[in-house]
Order: C-alpha cells, then sequence, then structure tokens
C-alpha cells in the first residue's frame, strides 16, 4: 500500500514538474490532456521522458500515445514495473 | 610582409633574446634565424615540389621546420599527428603535396598507413642536407595549407596567405596588446590557426614563447608558468574548466602575474569565466571567434564591468560581419558571414566549398545575432541545428544550460529520428568524478530553465565525448 502512495506520490510529481504552472487544487487523476492548457505534444514528450529517467522503464510509441491523463500514466508505469 | 620578415624584424632589434623554448631547448632570435636559413637550404633539393607536408608534436624544430619551408617559397601543409590514415590519404591526395616532414615517432606511425606512398623524411635526414650554400630567399602569397578540423563535413583545405596572416596578427596585437615583454604559454598543437596565431604573434612582437607538448598536464601548466614567468596563456575551454578542480588559492597564486589567458571560439562555461574574473587579480580572460577560413573575426575581453560572459565579443578591426535571416535584422539570430583580409578567397582544389565564397563574404553556417551594443553571440551551427516537430533548437544553447549542473563534467546535445517529432534531442553527459547525478535531475533542471521543446528526450551518461583537438564536439560522431 506505502508502495502504491508512493508511487502515485512520484507521478503526482512529475505532473507537477513538467506543468510547473498547475495548482494544487486543478490536478486530478482522472483530467484529461484536452482539459489541460498547456498539454500538447511537447509536454506529451516531456512526461514521457521524465517518467522514463525516473523509474528507469522505457515506454513504447503507442503507449505514450495512449497516455491521455494522470491515471492512464501512472497506470502505464505500473504495468512496468510489477 | 611575409612572416619572415616578422623574425628578421626581431633578429635586428633583439638578436640575443631567447625566441623560443621547449621543453628540451631554448633558442635566440638570432639562432632561430640561423636555423631556419639552414632548414631552408636543407630543403633545396625538393624544388620541384611546391607543398611540403609537416607533421609532429610541439618543438622548436617544428617552428624552424615550418619558417624554413615558408621561406624557401613552398607552401606548408599542416596535418596533426593522430591523423588517420583515411584522412591523411585524402589530404594527400587533394593537397598534392608530394613529402611529408616529420619526427621519428610519427613516421613510425605513418609506416603502418598502406594507403600513403610519398616520401617520409624526418627531421635529421633533411637537415643532415644542408651544404650551407647560401641560397636566396623565395616567396609565395600562400604561407600554408590547413585542413578544417571537419565536426560536421569532410575536412576542407584551407589556403592562408601571408597577407591574411599579416592582417590576423596585427588585429591580436591590437586588441589583445602582445608586447615584446610578453612570455607566451602555448600548450596547443601547431597544426591549427589558434596554435599558429599565437606563434606568429609572439614573432612580431618579439616575445618570448615558451612551448608545451599537451595541455593535458594541467599541474604542469601551472608549474610552467611561475617557472617561465609567465604573462599569457592560449587554452580550450575545456582545460580552463578543468582547472577549477583546483584548489582556489593555488590558482589565484599561480595565475597572478597573467595579464591575459586566450581562448577559442567554442562555447566558454559561464561559470568558468566568471570564476577566471576572480582568479585573474590584474588580467583578463578572453577569447575570439573565427574559423580557419576568416581567423579572429571578433574578440571578447572578459572583465568585471561587462557582464556578457556569453558573448565572442565585438567584431575586429577592419573586419565585416552581417547575418542572414528572414528579419534581415543583425539583431535577430541567422547565418554569420564574414568579410575582411582575414578571409581566404578561395578553398584549396574544392569548387563546392567555394560556393561558400560569395563577393567575398565567407557563409560561415554558424548561427549568431549580435546585441544593440555590437557584442556577438553565438546560438550553434546551420547544420548541427535539431528540428523537433518544426520548432528549431540549436545544441548550444542546450549545452550551455546543462553545463551550469553541479555534477556535469561535460555534455553534448543532438538530434537523434524520432517518428512522430522528426527528431529529439539527446544528450550524451560526463559526471564529475563522485557525481550522484541522475537523469530526472538534469530535467528537473532543463524543465526549470529551458523551453519546453528544448528539453532533452533521452540521456545517457558517458566516458567520452568525441571532440576536436580544439574541443569542439565531433557531433556527427554521435549521431
Amino acid at each position: 500500500m506505502s508502495n502504491e502512495k508512493e508511487l502515485m506520490d512520484t507521478v503526482k510529481g512529475i505532473f507537477f514538474e513538467v506543468f510547473s504552472n498547475l495548482a494544487q487544487s486543478d490536478f486530478s487523476w482522472e483530467k484529461e490532456q484536452k482539459d489541460y492548457e498547456s498539454w500538447d505534444s511537447f509536454a506529451q514528450l516531456n512526461l514521457i521522458t521524465f517518467s522514463e529517467a525516473k523509474f528507469n522503464i522505457t515506454l513504447t510509441l503507442e503507449e505514450s500515445i495512449d497516455i491521455k491523463s494522470a491515471k492512464d500514466l501512472l497506470e502505464t508505469i505500473q504495468s512496468h514495473l510489477t | 610582409m611575409n612572416i619572415i620578415n616578422f623574425l628578421k624584424n626581431n633578429v635586428e632589434k633583439y638578436p640575443a633574446k631567447t625566441a623560443v623554448i621547449d621543453e628540451q631547448r631554448s633558442i635566440t632570435f638570432s639562432e632561430l634565424y640561423q636555423e631556419v636559413q639552414n632548414f631552408s637550404n636543407s630543403i633545396s633539393f625538393l624544388n620541384e615540389k611546391n607543398i611540403i607536408s609537416l607533421v609532429s608534436e610541439n618543438s622548436i624544430l617544428f617552428i624552424i621546420a615550418y619558417l624554413g619551408i615558408i621561406n624557401s617559397g613552398k607552401i606548408v601543409h599542416l596535418i596533426p599527428p593522430e591523423i588517420s590514415e583515411n584522412n591523411l590519404s585524402d589530404q594527400i591526395k587533394t593537397s598534392d603535396s608530394k613529402i611529408i616532414i616529420s619526427n621519428k615517432l610519427v613516421k613510425k606511425n605513418f609506416a603502418n598507413y598502406k594507403s600513403i606512398k610519398i616520401q617520409i623524411l624526418e627531421f635529421e635526414e633533411i637537415l643532415s642536407r644542408c651544404d650551407n650554400k647560401i641560397r636566396k630567399s623565395e616567396t609565395n602569397n600562400i604561407a600554408y595549407l590547413i585542413y578544417t578540423s571537419g565536426t560536421t563535413s569532410k575536412p576542407k583545405g584551407v589556403p592562408i596567405s601571408h597577407s591574411m596572416i599579416e592582417f590576423t596578427t596585427k588585429n591580436i596585437i591590437k586588441v589583445l596588446k602582445y608586447s615584446n615583454s610578453d612570455v607566451d604559454l602555448l600548450p596547443l598543437p601547431l597544426h591549427h590557426s589558434f596554435g599558429l596565431g599565437c606563434v606568429h604573434t609572439s614573432l612580431y612582437v618579439g616575445s618570448t614563447l615558451v612551448l608545451l607538448k599537451n595541455a593535458t598536464d594541467l599541474q604542469y601548466i601551472l608549474e610552467s608558468l611561475i617557472k617561465f614567468n609567465v604573462t599569457t596563456l592560449a587554452v580550450i575551454p575545456a582545460t580552463l574548466t578543468k582547472f577549477l578542480s583546483f584548489d582556489r588559492d593555488v590558482l589565484k597564486s599561480n595565475f597572478s602575474k597573467i595579464r591575459l589567458i586566450i581562448t577559442n571560439s567554442t562555447s566558454i562555461p559561464k561559470k568558468t569565466v566568471q570564476n577566471f574574473k576572480v582568479i585573474l587579480k590584474e588580467g583578463n580572460l578572453a577569447t575570439y571567434y573565427g574559423l580557419t577560413e576568416a581567423s579572429r573575426s571578433t574578440f571578447m575581453i572578459f572583465n568585471k564591468n561587462n557582464e556578457r560572459e556569453e558573448s565572442v565579443g565585438r567584431i575586429s578591426p577592419e573586419v565585416k560581419i552581417k547575418i542572414i535571416n528572414e528579419e534581415q535584422s543583425d539583431l535577430k539570430p541567422g547565418e554569420i558571414c564574414i568579410k575582411g583580409n582575414n578571409v581566404i578567397t578561395k578553398y584549396w582544389n574544392n569548387d563546392n566549398a567555394d560556393k561558400n565564397l560569395v563577393d567575398g563574404w565567407l557563409q560561415t553556417g554558424d548561427i549568431g545575432y549580435f546585441d544593440k551594443q555590437g557584442y556577438l553571440f553565438l546560438k550553434g551551427r546551420n547544420d548541427e541545428i535539431i528540428n523537433i516537430g518544426g520548432e528549431k533548437v540549436t545544441p548550444i544553447e542546450i549545452e550551455s544550460i546543462v553545463k551550469d549542473i553541479t555534477g556535469v563534467e561535460d555534455v553534448a546535445a543532438f538530434g537523434i529520428d524520432h517518428e512522430i517529432f522528426g527528431q529529439i534531442i539527446k544528450l550524451n553527459v560526463i559526471k564529475t568524478k563522485n557525481s550522484d547525478l541522475d537523469k530526472s535531475q538534469i530535467l528537473s533542471y532543463c524543465i526549470k530553465n529551458l523551453e519546453k521543446f528544448k528539453i532533452p528526450s533521452k540521456i545517457d551518461f558517458v566516458e567520452k565525448i568525441p571532440k576536436t583537438d580544439y574541443g569542439k564536439v565531433k557531433r556527427f560522431m554521435l549521431k
């Protein structure tokens, strides 16, 4: 349980690093890419890059494209760690 | 004025003054001139050979041979000792050189190069042919031929005339105020225009030149500063950065008599400039921008009153620089073009490269812009630009940010192919000893300091970054 909490905190941390102007109250796991003003293709690339570096994993192109929310990112990372 | 006249003038003014010191001996201006004459005499049997290739480590003998060949009216083709067989073979073919003069070690190495068919003679073999007959000095418009380092393309032959040398040397002296009271320490190889420019400057003003064989032994350089009462030092930026690992008081003490450190136009980390502004008590750190084809086109003297640590300075006297871009503004990034008596009129047997010379303007392929006060800033090279989904990024701007991260010793940025973006940015990073820096720390720093399309997408920690002798990254080897 604590590992999952730690993982969620780290993924959330990645979001706040990439979207440095994002307020805590504006974050939600379900909120989708289209609802973020600054989540464009470069931000997507940075989310993937940051996640790969943080967890020492490599996401496929398909996985990278399919990530549309923080929850998607979390689940994709989880699938690489288990 | 022929550069042999530089030497002759000093023979008249200071015959007994020490001209050059190497790791074995020293030589006065008068002795140097005599040995140059002897060398010219010794190669008189090579009459029909107009171009002579010269390759050797730094030594007094190198300078004697270099000046001796020029004094005999021939062109010196300068070759780096560590040249690959393919490159050497290309250079010999395109330069039309018929003979190589070298030291013993290089001759032995080159003997393994099966594709090199021309004669290789050692210095001693040449000098044994001196018959002491007095022969008249000959002149040739071209003094030497040097091949560009080839960071992005195949090396191109660049012929340098005596008038270019004279023009550039006078500019160096005017801006950097070299004088006959200087002692110039040169731990740079002499087969490059940076090192050669320093030799010409010392010969022109009649200062004493101290040659070291390599720039990697930092302790030896520090000791040499004191031992020879050195006043000027020429080094590449990487050497300066490495000096910063020494105790600060040791550096301040060893550099206390230095009035000038000159470095070349490879980007100098801002931190290095800032540190040396403090380390040098009375002196200044300076840099220049130029290419072999257009030597010393700008000069930058970093001092406490000038905060432009990332500039390569202002345009040299009687040189013109314009920036070509869509906005038609020198204040916006674009290709740097140079015109002046420091610029070649033609490449050596290379019609394709000659297309870069239009109405006397050299199209450098370098990207830069001026600020309103006329200081030039480099952004990288046209052919190094990384295009990420239509957004263009120069490696140099990424590298200058990453170099500021504690734990980063060196970094090279370059583009790699990507299915969606066309290209993405990759970094090869060398960590400092014992650093526990990780990739996410680098990314965090980049996110805070760069636009989002400039954030690297791949990072590798590496042991080495391929570079030329003068510290320019060989990006084509990274891709």
